[in-house]
């Protein structure tokens, strides 16, 4: 969407997928933190929908902590992660409760009633990637699934009995891939929301307990 | 760091409870210190309120 109200260059992403295949190469300088875009509003969206207030949630990859916040608008106890130092600071100076880390290494088995995680989904050959904060936030590595693998293959430990996890994935990334994955894993798929962009269609998927 | 985060927080490494060591705090935001695996007692930083609970080997994996 663009978060027209958002300083700087919060709508750069925006712009840039809706025009053309997104190009990490037209990012680079931008910014270093991810701002929240289309994929961040669907997420947080279909997200908000889903919590009741009180609801412990984890916001993997949050980024400036746009999805976190918005669930703790929604009455939540939201808790953002982030493996980038710029990404944590940011999500701290906007009230989020943030811990750097790898994924849902760092929590306890069951704390969660939802998980949401907007992954770098963009697929990106070797050599277009480059060596920064912004990169890691965006490429999702040759296929798209970087961390979307390893992401599913962990996060079932921390989910509560009846919790479950949400994820923005791209049609770029394959989501009828993706969700065999995760059964191979244990974990039962449904697509919640759908949303159609020029060269992509953004996708959030349900996983839970099969 | 709020100290009420220790409820969800774990070792990264192998996911027992975390001892806190608070070196700084303003009021109840915990802005320095260090969480220690009970098991491992692997040593976890506390920087500008912000838990660094990447596992040893990640810290320095950074981008430029």
């Amino acid at each position: 969407m663009g978060e027209e109200s958002d300083a700087g260059g919060a709508g750069e992403t925006a712009e840039e997928s809706g025009t053309e295949r997104p190009s990490l190469a037209n990012q680079r300088g931008v910014e270093s933190v991810y701002q929240p875009a289309e994929d961040s509003d669907l997420l947080a969206r279909t997200a908000r929908e889903r919590v009741e207030a009180g609801d412990t949630v984890l916001d993997v990859g949050t980024g400036s902590g746009y999805v976190a916040a918005t669930l703790a608008d929604a009455g939540a106890r939201a808790v953002g992660v982030d493996v980038s130092p710029l990404a944590c600071q940011e999500a701290a100076e906007n009230g989020v409760p943030v811990v750097r880390g790898d994924l849902v290494e760092p929590f306890r088995t069951d704390a969660f009633d939802l998980v949401a995680f907007n992954p770098p989904y963009l697929p990106t050959p070797p050599e277009q990637e480059w060596d920064d904060w912004m990169e890691h936030a965006l490429s999702g590595g040759d296929d798209g699934r970087r961390l979307v693998d390893p992401f599913l293959e962990t996060v079932e430990r921390v989910l509560a009995p009846s919790g479950e996890a949400l994820m923005l994935v791209s049609s770029l990334t394959n989501p009828e891939a993706v969700r065999a994955y995760a059964a191979e894993h244990g974990l039962a798929s449904e697509q919640l929301a759908s949303e159609k962009h020029p060269y992509e269609a953004l996708v959030v998927l349900r996983f839970y307990r099969e | 760091m709020k100290e009420d985060l220790m409820e969800i927080i774990c070792c990264p490494l192998d996911k027992h409870d975390l001892d806190l060591e608070v070196t700084e705090r303003d009021d109840d935001e915990i802005l320095a210190g260090e969480l220690v695996c009970t098991e491992c007692s692997e040593t976890f930083p506390i920087e500008d309120g912000i838990p660094n609970l990447l596992p040893p080997d990640m810290r320095d994996e950074a981008p430029a």
